[in-house]
């Protein structure tokens, strides 16, 4: 038999709460450090114990990192979603499940391995079986497909970092899978993996983790935060790495952390750390973000710098907040009442999660203005290579702040909201300082920052408003684009559709299609976008919703005889995009176009 | 030829820290006449005065409403922040945890702090944020043409309008239930009374709350209004008269009150004094300043004074675990960690 190496999906069907993540990631980081590019989505309910859970394990030779069309190994440990899960499986593929479960296997036209995970697992311990019954799926895995064990033992001690009877016991688990393959089942599948040697060392992190360093490495002095899945975990490794890289040798801190009562109240505590002078964030998702838009509203307005991450989830409303989504990009860049227009940031890896996190803030003080950091649950949650951070080259940028009085005294005239350089962006003074008190406010006010209703300073406050924010086009993160020479087929796409955006495009072009991609990074968008749209004949703008949220933005900012050049591709089931689903809706739409 | 004889000069007063009066003041009031918020004002800057704080190191927060437009009425000379309905405490919570420095003088409403910002009083309470939170109370909405707020007293009637039916929140028995380390109840009336309680709070380091009866003259002014500047002057027991000495010379003599006090050190090492009516009361113990609320509350009358003291709690910012400077001083290679440092994550990343 024909092997297949490092080509094909695992899916694995656990419960939630009953250790399976641990597992998962063992797995995971044990093919990674064979040199495997490999990739692991964890699809979890909102749930603390008992619901269903499925890791998808993608291993491809191409860089591939979507789940993939089709299961080709399934782990079967939960009764609760066997059924489904047995049938929605192709005749060839894999099952290893678990005998002790009390199903039936009556699937005829797959490979089938029964392993007793349940009896294995009690043998080593009893008291909890439940937890080891999901590392000898791990040994049964390393065993058929033939994972190293040094590779193994390595991902087992990082994942218990020094837990030496973690360890023990997890090794004795693993042997035991390992064994129970070796001396019951026969392989009778093409799957195996192989050794790879790696370009360039890379290291395994989540997004939020990697968000997190950034908005240190940006000097982030306060974060006030409501926890909410799957943004927690952002404001959870900002306090984590406190300690380590933002304390002094007394023990003292540079960086504020209040859990504030809602997300209200976290907004308002950010736009105060603002207003004071200070780098204040928040982290949260759609329904925080909905409950913000007020205070969103004031600090535009007021203009007071404020950054705000949103990892996205699925709306509207509760919706289904463990399963990934593009949906808040509307939200985030008109958010609040009346006009506004606000700098997104949009990041598509971890690296870039990073970078972002510490420019979010230099952006936000040099427009003073509200800055989003658009993330969403499969890149902020979900584990992906890293190449290392960069450090920022730059000094912080803290904007056009008069912190003497001889560069006060200098200004022909002060005025809070006074256009003085003609970008759009006035100068401020920090209360304490003594110079151009002012009372902020959110009511219609003069350059002084007065109070005022007459229509000549409203318009002229909403006009530098639109002017400052335009001025940032080109100043954000450029859009990246990989083109071909034939400018056919345009893709414009943002965030994590990153990471399935090759197999996308590797997909159309098996039907001879000649496709660029385009990847947004940041709202206002750069004319770059217009330029890209304008080359291509026809251009999909692609993103993981129903009603083609960016599209829509850049419909209204595109030259008129460009509009109808952009066509939308949306599409949102909560699972993280898988190439062919969106390839086919793109196939169907350029004919669509055609006719 | 001899000179002619000089006109004496205008004698201005100064304070400790040799301002004027008029480096406190603020912009002309748009308030109705007669509104009891532009007492308080006129007390605020009394009280900033006298108590010789720099008018640059105070912040002015507030909310929404009437009492939340104030800010413009005094301290011109200090920064301030308008900010949205009921939640000045978590912008003033985020202000205060960069920069410690500042004094945060609180102005809000019962419009502002009852409903809408009544969970956010609540946790700068339960965090003791160091700020001053002037409450001025009215138990109607005021720019909104009259509705009645969450502290309307049960039958109550404001001009046109059916009894308020709908029991009312004491702001100062929640706070004292949540441990708020000052709590204190005044009448925009009563400046001498008011004045102390202020200068005391300016001077306490935690969160102090001032619940302060401001009758609305225009829409809860009536006499069936149990707010109304008529009613509280008839009805209003004076628990303490508080008098206040600052551990600076003072300015003024102060007229230490007859019969029975008390005094209490803040933080500052000043000294507040309470003139005891009802002897029996301990400011420092919650049950006997509940059980003076809801005395005066059976007999519809407010009771006044400095209701609860507690100086022991630590506020936020200790909590916080900063460093020694306000951290919007603490310069930016300060803040953002080395290149080493980037450079050590990634290599334990990679092991």
């Amino acid at each position: 038999m024909a092997t297949i190496a490092n080509d094909f999906t695992i899916n694995i069907a656990t419960a939630n709460g009953t250790g399976s993540q641990s597992a998962n990631l063992i797995l995971l980081q044990s093919l990674f450090e064979m040199g495997i590019p490999v990739s692991g989505k964890n699809m979890f309910p909102s749930n603390i114990s008992g619901l269903p859970t499925w890791y998808i394990v993608r291993l491809s030779d191409l860089g591939y990192q979507a789940p993939g069309d089709r299961t080709h190994i399934q782990v079967l440990v939960n009764p609760a979603t066997w059924d489904e899960d047995l049938e929605a499986l192709e005749t060839g593929s894999v099952v290893i499940w678990n005998s002790d479960a009390k199903k039936e296997m009556n699937r005829e036209d797959v490979i089938s391995y029964p392993v007793p995970m349940s009896s294995l697992a009690r043998k080593i311990n009893p008291k909890i079986a439940k937890l080891v019954t999901n590392i000898v799926y791990v040994g049964i895995l390393a065993e058929m497909l033939g994972i190293d064990q040094v590779a193994l033992e390595s991902a087992l001690s990082k994942q218990f970092k020094g837990k030496e009877k973690a360890i023990e016991l997890n090794l004795t688990a693993l042997g035991l899978g390992r064994d129970y393959f070796k001396d019951n089942l026969s392989k009778e599948d093409p799957y195996i993996v192989e050794e790879r040697e790696q370009d360039t060392a890379k290291f395994f992190i989540d997004g939020n983790e990697a968000t997190a360093l950034g908005c240190h490495f940006g000097g982030v002095q306060m974060l006030a935060w409501y926890p909410i899945t799957p943004s927690s975990g952002i404001a959870e490794a900002i306090i984590e790495y406190i300690p380590q890289i933002r304390t002094n040798d007394e023990g003292e801190v540079t960086c504020a952390v209040i859990q504030a009562e809602d997300e209200l109240a976290a907004a308002g505590m950010v736009i105060g750390a603002g207003w004071a002078g200070g780098r204040g964030i928040t982290a949260t998702s759609g329904p925080g973000i909905s409950l913000m838009q007020e205070f969103i509203g004031l600090a535009y307005f007021a203009e007071v710098p404020s950054v705000f991450w949103d990892v996205n989830r699925v709306g509207p409303s509760t919706g289904l907040p463990t399963r990934t989504q593009q949906s808040d990009i509307t939200m985030l860049y008109e958010g609040s009442h009346g006009d506004t227009q606000h700098i997104v940031l949009i990041p598509g890896t971890v690296e870039e999660c990073f970078e972002f996190g510490w420019r979010a803030m230099d952006y936000s003080e040099r427009f003073q203005t509200p800055v989003f950091g658009l993330s969403d649950l499969d890149l902020g949650m979900n584990r992906w290579a890293c190449e290392g951070f960069t450090y920022p080259e730059e000094n912080m940028d803290r904007g056009k702040v008069v912190r003497d009085r001889d560069v006060f005294e200098a200004f022909e005239e002060f005025g809070r909201y006074l256009d003085v350089d003609g970008d759009g962006i006035p100068y401020r003074t920090l209360p304490g300082s003594g110079m151009d008190p002012i009372l902020y406010r959110g009511t219609g006010h003069n350059t002084k920052g007065v109070y005022s209703e007459k229509p000549h300073d409203y318009v002229a406050l909403m006009s530098r408003l639109k002017r400052k924010i335009n001025g940032a086009r080109e100043l954000l993160p450029a859009p990246l684009m990989r083109e071909e020479t034939e400018c056919e087929v345009g893709i414009i796409y943002i965030g994590s559709m990153e990471n399935t955006i090759q197999e996308i495009d590797d997909i159309l072009e098996a039907t001879g299609l000649k496709v660029s991609q385009c990847r947004i990074r940041a709202l206002p968008a750069s004319k770059q976008v217009a330029e890209f749209i304008r080359r291509h004949e026809t251009t999909i703008v692609l993103e993981i919703n129903r009603d083609g949220q960016l599209w829509g933005i850049l419909r209204k900012e595109l030259p008129n005889d460009l509009v109808t050049k952009v066509h939308s591709v949306a599409y949102s089931d909560g699972q993280p995009p898988r190439a062919r689903v969106y390839s086919d809706l793109i196939m169907a739409k350029l004919e669509e176009v055609e006719q | 030829m001899s000179e002619a004889p000089k006109r004496p000069a205008k004698v201005i007063k100064l304070n400790v820290i040799n301002e004027p009066k008029d480096s406190y003041t603020g912009g002309p009031s748009s308030l109705c006449p007669g509104c009891g918020h532009d007492q308080i004002s006129n007390v605020i800057v009394a009280s900033a005065w006298e108590n010789g704080i720099e008018p640059h190191r105070i912040a002015k927060m507030s909310g929404i409403g009437c009492s939340s437009k104030t800010p413009a009425y005094y301290l011109g000379q200090s920064h301030g922040f308008n900010t949205v309905h009921g939640r000045m405490p978590s912008v003033t919570t985020g202000a205060y945890a960069v920069n410690k420095d500042l004094l945060y003088l609180g102005v809000s409403g019962d419009g502002d702090s009852a409903s809408i910002g009544i969970g956010q009083l609540i946790h700068a309470i339960r965090r003791n944020v160091d700020m001053v939170y002037i409450l001025e109370n009215n138990g109607v909405y005021g720019l909104t043409k009259g509705q009645y707020s969450a502290t309307a007293d049960i039958g109550s009637r404001k001009k046109k309008g059916t009894p308020n039916e709908t029991q009312p929140i004491d702001l100062c028995a929640l706070a004292i239930n949540l441990g708020c380390s000052f709590v204190a109840r005044s009448f925009s009336g009563s400046k001498k009374q008011l004045k102390s309680l202020i200068k005391a709070a300016i001077s306490h380091k935690g969160f102090a709350l001032i619940d302060v009866i401001s009758p609305c003259v225009t829409f809860n002014n009536n006499d069936e209004s149990l707010k109304s500047y008529g009613y509280v002057k008839d009805n209003n027991v004076t628990l303490h008269v508080a008098d206040y000495i600052p551990n600076r010379a003072p300015m003024e003599e102060i007229e230490v009150p007859e019969g029975h006090y008390r005094d209490i050190t803040l933080h500052d090492g000043s000294v507040i004094r309470l003139e005891t009516i009802s002897e029996e009361h301990d400011p420092t113990n919650a049950v006997d300043a509940l059980s003076a609320l809801h005395a005066a509350d059976a007999e519809s009358k407010h009771v006044t004074g400095l209701l609860y003291f507690d100086g022991s709690k630590p506020s936020l910012i200790e909590d916080l675990g900063l460093v020694e400077n306000a951290l919007i001083d603490v310069p930016d290679n300060e803040l953002r960690p080395s290149r080493e440092i980037l450079d050590k994550l990634n290599a334990a990343f990679l092991s």
